[in-house]
């Protein structure tokens, strides 16, 4: 079986978050005697697993799973695996009724918590999300992902400190993030120089990559930080083989700062870059389409 | 037991011995070529050092370049290396000295004494004949799979593949370490030691792999380059990435697991690495297809989760705008393949060949002629979208699937792979299927 935990809380998709009415936070769901309708949902969904699904892909993997939940129905970690087959197909129901079955024969199994507060928290209830993934990292203080998923449940009920204080924590315990995470830690950090200097922070860990140092540039430049922005700038035109968009782009900083003369020389360079393309390159729409308005420009800059 | 083999076994077993038994259970396998160097993998099933013996004449393994520390997972990259050579090597837990030449058979077979090869990549701009081998959803560890892999290495030969593609499921049904041992070191254990492969994630291979942290049993196994370490712009992720070779631009994107939308990181680094290349050949691979009708459906917003209608939605246009001669994906397990095409983002009753349809021919040199597209780069001057997910098994036969998108030229419920021929501005492209049959083919010409 495929190692737990993954499939949608793995997911790194910003899709919105789905709403449910149907769907709200319960406790003692299989105390029968009290039955709300969404326990009935779920119950039922439970009682209803073994019929034929649509999808080919959760009718090849329940062809699997329950046979092996008959042979061994009080196995949690069986219905942890299917609840995750239905919530990677986005069948929450059916996903949250064999988790509660998972909880309610081994409360503590490994990625449990997590596999709910991932449920949770993409069918719109953090708050409940928020519980789960405190138990997750009660259970396992060094998962990252569920860091990671609190740090998001957080931003969704508007605690960004705290949200900061996952991603940080996260962060230290992944060895090479994906540059996704430096880009939303920069999003919960208001101050614009503190958000350029945790982009840094990432450069430093992973490398210049390009959409860090491009947002970096983005909020250097609405700060006013033109030097930092135009050194920026040249650290992104350096990784590219065709320089002449990032070389407009700084004459554009320049000419909106006032420094004329320096926004002329860099869209002459510009100019000069789309100069030296081979001729395939320097007559391609785009390009001549560019050097028109290098041309333009160059000429209002003087 | 024929002499040779018996050769071989009493020298891996001579080497087992020295080395506390040994064994090399993975590999040896090439990843993230570039001209002047290439990363060797392998695992072996006790701990030991990580030793790469290399030359340019077989018996003359001169130089050496090793890992730190010991382990059972060994990745040592070769450094330095001339453009468009051939390196001979051999894999340990210490340099070994060239063998004697009689043991020249050993160079196919697996385990420590086997001395094999790679050619580098030659440098990235001028052309140069180049053999892609594309494989989608590839591993069922069945029969078919292997009829597929076997009618592509007698069509190819002795013609070296230079590069292979894998385009996601790369390892049924879960994308596990043991379903990666059986559906592709097991599988191809040849072409692994010889040619460098690039992959991209597909639906089976996520169930293994943990995206938020990019761990797992994926990104476990291959080393992409998220430094831009091949050519292109520096990712800083192995989910999406690019790379060069000779005068051809690989994109490779994540439509299972990255954020697909418009301002995510991805297409943000996409439409930078994409406005930065100056290869002449433009070939983007994903693994859910921007259309199909097949054994998934593109026209249906909840077949996989809409990630067909994000890869064509928001993707398309933009690879597009910036010139791509070529999509390859897989996830259907079909054949299918477009006129060349442009413009067309929404369903499949929103098709309009006056419209989406550039050239409406079968693009083939003996037929109505190849594609021709202008040498300069132009934004929608047309590609060929190509599903090709089946060399590991096609759609049911009792239960066959439709295959009526009208974007595609040709659509085949039929195991196989596909074949890449570049050379220069013109791109040959084959498809083969199970059976050994040439079931597509096309051209496309820059002039
Ligand atoms: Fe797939």
């Amino acid at each position: 079986m495929p190692r737990r935990g993954f499939g949608l809380a793995g997911t790194l998709c910003n899709v919105p978050l789905v709403r449910s009415s149907i769907l709200r936070p319960v406790s003692g769901c299989f105390d029968f005697a009290h039955l709300t309708p969404r326990c009935t949902a779920l119950a039922c969904a439970l009682m209803c697993v073994t019929v034929a699904r649509a999808h080919p892909e959760i009718e090849n993997g329940l062809a699997e799973l329950n046979p092996r939940i008959e042979a061994t129905p009080n196995d949690a970690a069986q219905y942890l695996d299917r609840g995750e087959l239905y919530a990677r197909h986005a069948d929450w129901i059916q996903a949250e009724a064999n988790y509660l079955r998972a909880a309610e024969l081994s409360p503590r199994l490994p990625g449990l918590d997590r596999a709910r507060g991932a449920l949770a928290l993409r069918i719109g209830n953090p708050r409940e999300a928020g519980g789960h993934f405190a138990r997750a990292l009660a259970l396992d203080p060094r998962d990252a992902e569920t860091f990671i998923l609190r740090n998001r449940a957080r931003v969704a009920l508007g605690d960004r400190a705290g949200a900061l204080a996952d991603l940080q924590h996260a962060l230290r315990l992944i060895e090479s993030p994906r540059p996704e995470l430096f880009l939303e830690r920069a999003a919960l950090i208001a101050a614009a120089r503190d958000a350029v200097r945790s982009l840094d922070d990432g450069i430093a860990r992973i490398g210049p990559v390009h959409t860090l140092q491009l947002r970096a540039f983005q909020l250097e430049e609405s700060a006013g930080l033109i030097d930092a922005a135009l050194a920026r700038l040249s650290v992104i035109a350096a990784q590219s083989e065709r320089k002449e968009i990032w070389l407009k782009r700084r004459g554009d900083v320049l000419m909106h700062a006032g420094r004329i003369a320096e926004a002329r020389a860099a869209y002459g360079a510009a100019l000069a870059a789309i100069n030296s393309l081979p001729a395939w390159l320097r007559e391609s729409p785009d390009s001549a389409t560019l050097a028109t308005e290098l041309a333009r420009l160059s000429g209002r800059a003087s | 037991m024929k002499l040779p083999q018996l050769f071989v076994t009493f020298a891996l077993v001579a080497g087992s011995a020295v080395h506390a038994a040994t064994t090399i259970v993975r590999g040896p396998y090439l990843q993230t070529a570039t001209p002047t160097s290439m990363v060797v993998r392998w695992r072996t099933d006790n701990t030991e050092a990580s030793v790469v013996s290399y030359g340019l004449e077989r018996n003359e393994l001169t130089s050496s370049a090793k890992a730190e520390g010991i382990g059972t997972e060994h990745i040592v990259q070769l450094t330095g290396l001339k453009p468009n050579t051939k390196y001979y090597y051999a894999v340990g837990a210490a340099p070994v000295p060239p063998p004697n030449p009689a043991k020249k058979a050993a160079e196919d077979a697996p385990g420590r004494a086997a001395i094999n090869s790679f050619t580098t990549p030659p440098p990235v701009g001028p052309a140069k004949p180049t053999r892609v081998w594309v494989l989608g959803d590839p591993g069922t560890k069945n029969a078919t799979q292997m009829a597929v892999r076997d009618v592509y290495y007698k069509f190819t030969g002795s013609r070296a593949t230079d590069l292979w593609l894998l385009l996601g499921d790369n390892a049924y049904p879960d994308g596990t370490d043991a379903d990666y041992q059986k559906a592709i070191f097991e599988m191809y254990p040849q072409t692994l030691r010889i040619s460098p492969v690039w992959s991209t994630l597909g639906n089976h291979d996520g169930k293994s792999a943990n995206s938020i942290t990019e761990s797992g049993v994926y990104y476990d196994i291959f080393t992409l380059p998220k430094r831009a370490e091949a050519g292109g712009v520096m990712s800083g992720t192995e989910a999406y990435y690019s790379f060069d070779y000779a005068n051809i631009h690989f994109v490779c994107l994540d439509s299972h697991d990255s954020d697909r939308s418009a301002g995510g990181a991805m297409m943000q680094w996409m439409k930078a690495d994409l406005a930065a290349t100056q290869r002449d050949w433009i070939i983007a691979f994903f693994h859910h297809p921007t259309f199909t009708k097949g054994t998934h459906d593109s026209d249906k917003d909840s077949d996989s989760q809409g990630r067909m209608n994000d890869m064509r939605a928001i993707f398309l246009p933009v690879l597009e705008q910036a010139g791509v001669d070529l999509i390859l994906t897989g996830h259907s397990h079909v054949y299918e393949r477009s006129w060349l095409i442009n413009g067309h983002y929404g369903k499949s009753d929103t098709f309009n060949a006056s419209q989406h349809v550039k050239q409406k021919t079968n693009g083939r040199s003996d037929g109505e002629g190849a594609y021709k597209k202008p040498r300069r780069r132009a934004p929608h001057a047309g590609e060929i979208s190509v599903v090709t997910g089946s060399a590991g098994h096609a759609g049911s036969a009792t239960k066959p699937p439709p295959l009526n998108h009208p974007v595609f030229y040709l659509s085949l419920n039929e195991a196989g792979s596909s074949v890449i021929d570049v050379d220069g501005l013109k791109l040959d492209f084959v498809f083969l299927n199970e059976k050994g049959e040439k079931r597509d083919w096309f051209s496309i010409v820059k002039e």
